[in-house]
């Protein structure tokens, strides 16, 4: 599935057909470089998903969780693994426990840091974002 | 509690180790204030890692309260105020179960203080700031993890007014200085090139500068400055060097002209007396020169309150400031239920 988002209302479509993918207990591995629109991304996805609340960059605190209003699923989890550097870091954020509960998705930017703990995982949606060079137009992939 | 209680601050939130004593009597007097800066270890990863700060802040906080208390051992404090949130869990768990400890053994009080009150009474331990401080006063508070304007009503009375709704605005200096290939912490090094560069060499977006709320938004920052360096990125020669002078010049300008313009104007809409600029990107003297000339022209009765330089980083000195202001008002917690709150907002 193939998207280009050229003005803002794009991420939303782009966000409704993620949302119709996702399952509870699905990990969507969020890949794009520094200012691609992971994080504009989830924010489409928390509205897709029927949440009040309006996700933002997780960068400093690495882990913010957001209650949805969708048939199946209730939470979103927003992961930022751009700060994390080594695979054992991230098992203080206790991304298992969230993945426990019955109606939960996540969303994780720069998973290629925790591709080892991400391989252990069932349910992984692979999307990358990559922005055109030299506009603001984004294509986004999603495998 | 005696006449001049001295509070003993432990701070362990996020990039630094800090503890201090802070004697409140007619004065303050701030009897020790340690702080051991993690950066270097953070620089090698580019970031704060919490594993690896977790692990620091058990070796620092034992050597740093040992170095504080000195041979008065548990006499040498009256109570105890320990941050407990926002921040990493697994840091802040460190400074708690130390604080726990200390006030099990000493049963002494111990109060648990959000990391962002501390900011806010960071501008507190300054004795000119403290004569013209006369509520309501509005906040800024700016750092590579918060941005948020705080109307303060009283001690211990606060209102969010406007925060960001995507990248801190310390995350926009970090993340726009990565794109163009400089180091971490960015900030600094963004304020160093600036100095050198053209502000007006690039014209980048001031997001929501106009749209009536007190709300910031720094990630289409990114977006721009991603496709202003794409021509130089690849050249090494003399002009590129000075195109990455002129870009940070112009992204800082960018960042402090919101910062200033939405600050003025929820100062002028609440009334209040003062305006604080506190939290790590106050450092930046642009921002702070522009802050205190905005004060002068626009709304010169305002005084303008911003923390010293020392007290801008995280530090325990203003975690034992507002612990005081906590203690003061009656409160104290229980040791035992007493836990990180890493979501807990102001």
């Amino acid at each position: 599935m193939n998207f280009i988002v050229a003005r803002m209302e794009d991420w939303d479509l782009a966000a409704k057909a993620v949302a119709d993918r996702l399952s509870p207990g699905s990990i969507l591995a969020l890949s794009g470089p520094l200012g691609a629109g992971k994080t504009t991304f989830v924010q489409a996805l928390a509205r897709a998903l029927g949440s009040k609340d309006k996700p933002r960059s997780p960068t400093f605190s690495l882990v913010r969780a957001y209650k949805t209003a969708h048939s199946a699923i209730k939470q979103l989890v927003h992961v930022d693994a751009y700060r994390i550097e080594s695979e054992q870091d991230i098992l203080p954020l206790g991304l298992e426990e969230y993945l426990e509960d019955p109606a939960t998705v996540m969303a994780i930017e720069w998973p290629e840091q925790i591709s080892a703990w991400l391989a252990g995982q069932t349910h992984v949606i692979r999307m990358q974002i990559e922005p055109d060079k030299g506009s603001d137009v984004r294509r986004i992939r999603i495998a | 509690m005696p006449a001049n209680p001295r509070i003993l601050g432990i701070e362990t939130s996020c990039d630094e180790t800090a503890i201090a004593i802070l004697e409140v009597g007619k004065t303050l007097k701030i009897v020790k204030n340690l702080v051991s800066s993690q950066i270097p270890i953070h620089q090698k990863y580019g970031g704060v890692v919490p594993e690896v700060a977790a692990r620091t802040h058990v070796a620092e906080s034992v050597s740093l309260i040992t170095e504080a208390l000195g041979k008065k051992g548990m006499d040498a404090f009256d109570a105890i105020a320990v941050t407990s949130g926002p921040g990493l869990a697994t840091a802040l768990r460190v400074g708690i179960e130390s604080a726990r400890v200390l006030a099990m053994l000493s049963g002494k009080k111990i109060v648990g203080v959000n990391h962002l009150e501390g900011h806010l009474a960071s501008a507190w331990l300054n004795a000119s700031n403290r004569k013209k401080w006369k509520f309501p006063l509005l906040a800024l508070i700016v750092s590579g993890g918060h941005t948020e304007l705080v109307l303060m009503k009283d001690f211990c009375k606060y209102k969010i007014v406007g925060q960001t709704r995507d990248d801190a605005a310390g995350e926009a200096f970090d993340k726009t200085a990565k794109l163009v290939g400089l180091p971490y912490p960015g900030g600094p090094q963004i304020a160093k090139l600036a100095s050198l560069g053209n502000p007006d060499a690039f014209p980048l977006p001031r997001p929501m500068m106009n749209d009536g709320s007190f709300d910031f938004s720094f990630s289409g920052l990114k977006t721009a400055v991603r496709i202003a360096w794409e021509p130089w990125s690849k050249m090494e020669d003399a002009r590129a060097e000075q195109a990455k002078r002129d870009l940070a010049a112009s992204v800082q300008t960018a960042i402090v002209d919101v910062l200033v313009e939405k600050t003025m104007r929820a100062a002028e809409k609440y009334k209040v007396n003062g305006v604080l600029v506190v939290g790590g990107v106050s450092a930046n003297a642009s921002l702070r020169e522009r802050m205190e000339k905005a004060i002068k022209e626009r709304l010169p009765k305002l005084a303008f309150l911003p923390s010293d330089r020392a007290y801008i980083t995280d530090n325990a000195a203003m975690i034992a400031a507002a612990g005081y202001w906590r203690i003061k008002k009656g409160e104290k917690h229980d040791w035992r239920k007493l836990d990180a709150r890493p979501e807990w907002n102001i």
